[in-house]
């Protein structure tokens, strides 16, 4: 460890990182979090429990789906939802496919309209990326090299300026595994 | 030595203030006029501040204390990254800016990491240009006192370290103000907005110290003593940059294209000799600048 004191730094990430979850809004969505640094090694260790598990949406809860000549015809219902739906579209059968008729309609040439019905939308992805976010602002700018570990409950990031050491990964890994298991000692 | 004050008042009979200024023996550097309310940033000699706050009284306007007025400094941050900008680099500049200096913020390109932290030679030659250098530093005591300290050893003008963790010194800087670190937000609690003064008072420090030194071996002129010669220049008057000719604390910066005008400029009449003769005319690292650094009065009788 570092010979030196290094209170304050924890105390200021302690404080960016709460204050950056506020300016992003996903405060709620972490329930705990932990911050390890050594310096000396040097490495920076930040683990962040997601607080809700990850539910998924589907078209039909939020749209009205229609089979038409063409393909199928989505009539959006609830508008939030709009754009997290329409980067799916594109990300599955591509720009040219998805056709935007108004406002709420969309035709998806060649899909057929229960294969839209199922289809799943991921709430979780998009407060994912901010808590992420939130991580990357803080995170010291010079620790390039990075070692993640993610599942749907913890999200682990170790990074480091030159070779990681298996040590610190194992540090990690411990880490990571431990905020899975205090949810109710909590803080 | 030279005291450089504030005016704040109106305009009428402000005339009589020029005068008792160059009775005095000082200069104005500065004059803002909006309408019937003018500000003047003016340099007297110290003991006679109150001769110039008799007159201010009696013109019905106020005094204010600029201290770095008349400088021009540099707040330099590790990189231009979020993570160290703009807060609170930007905080500090603009309290460098309300006590009178002319600032620059600027990001090195690998000032970042420990290991990998440099400072490259342009770097350093820009930052020289300046009367005094803010280096904003991070939250890792290991980090400052091993690797960043390494960005201004090397440099010649007076650094002013700003980090987070309490240290009780740091080599090769002049002065250190310590417990702010890393932030997020405009620094605008009461704590913050002391620590702000803080770093204000120490580049005060510093400023005085150097211009104690310079009035060791004095210059020829004073800078504020050519400005207006050179403000007669065509290029000055007409160039469209916020502030044309900006005051060192030992020579001038003029935002004019060196390569262009250095001849204009050395012909520049100063007490009857070649501006030419009696200051140093070069090149500035950020283009289109001449920067003129002007010899101290044993120089220039020797020379």
């Amino acid at each position: 460890m570092s010979e030196h004191d290094e209170s304050f730094a924890y105390q200021n990430f302690d404080t960016i990182l709460r204050q950056m979850m506020q300016e992003l809004g996903v405060t709620r969505m972490v329930t705990d979090y932990r911050i390890k640094a050594d310096p000396d090694a040097p490495y920076f260790l930040i683990s962040l429990r997601l607080g809700r598990a990850r539910s998924s949406v589907k078209v039909s809860d939020m749209a009205i789906v229609d089979p038409s000549p063409e393909g199928g015809k989505i009539t959006i219902t609830d508008e939030n939802w709009a754009p997290a739906l329409l980067t799916r579209l594109w990300q599955e059968y591509g720009r040219d496919a998805v056709e935007q008729l108004t406002r709420y309609e969309l035709i998806v040439h060649g899909v057929p309209a229960e294969d839209l019905e199922n289809m799943e939308l991921d709430p979780g992805e998009e407060l994912r990326s901010k808590v992420l976010d939130a991580v990357w602002r803080i995170f010291p700018e010079g620790f390039k090299v990075r070692h993640n570990l993610v599942d749907d409950k913890v999200m682990t990031i170790l990074g480091t300026e030159h070779d990681l050491d298996e040590e610190w990964v194992r540090i990690a890994e411990e880490l990571h595994e431990e905020m899975h298991h205090d949810r109710e000692e909590g803080d | 030595m030279y005291e450089v004050l504030l005016f704040d008042g109106g305009v009428y009979k402000i005339n009589e203030l020029y005068e008792l200024i160059e009775d005095v023996g000082g200069f104005v550097i500065q004059k803002t006029q909006v309408q019937v309310q003018i500000t003047v940033t003016l340099a007297i000699p110290e003991e006679e501040r109150p001769v110039i706050e008799a007159k201010t009284v009696e013109l019905g306007g106020k005094l204010v204390d600029v201290p770095l007025a008349g400088t021009e400094i540099a707040v330099v941050a590790p990189t231009l990254g979020r993570h160290h900008m703009p807060h609170p680099t930007c905080d500090i500049a603009e309290q460098l800016r309300r006590a009178g200096a002319i600032t620059v913020v600027m990001g090195l390109a690998r000032g970042k990491g420990r290991r990998t932290a440099q400072i490259s030679a342009d770097e350093m030659a820009v930052i020289e240009e300046y009367d005094a250098a803010i280096f904003v530093l991070g939250n890792f005591k290991d980090c400052i006192l091993e690797h960043k300290v390494k960005l201004f050893e090397e440099l010649e003008v007076p650094v002013v370290a700003v980090c987070g963790p309490e240290i009780e010194s740091l080599p090769s800087c002049e002065g250190l103000v310590c417990g702010v670190g890393r932030k997020v937000e405009r620094m605008r609690r009461e704590e913050e907005i002391r620590k702000l003064e803080e770093v204000g008072a120490r580049v005060e420090d510093v400023v005085r110290q150097k211009r104690q030194e310079l009035d060791e071996d004095p210059l020829f002129v004073h800078p504020a003593e050519i400005k207006d010669r050179i403000a007669e220049l065509e290029a000055v008057q007409e160039s469209l940059r916020p502030a044309p000719i900006v005051l060192h604390l030992d020579g001038l910066r003029v935002k004019i294209p060196y390569e262009e005008w250095k001849d204009q400029i050395a012909d520049v009449e100063v007490y009857g000799r070649r501006l030419g003769d009696i200051a140093e005319i070069s090149n500035s690292r950020l283009g289109g600048s001449t920067l003129i650094r002007i010899k101290t009065r044993a120089e220039v009788e020797s020379g």
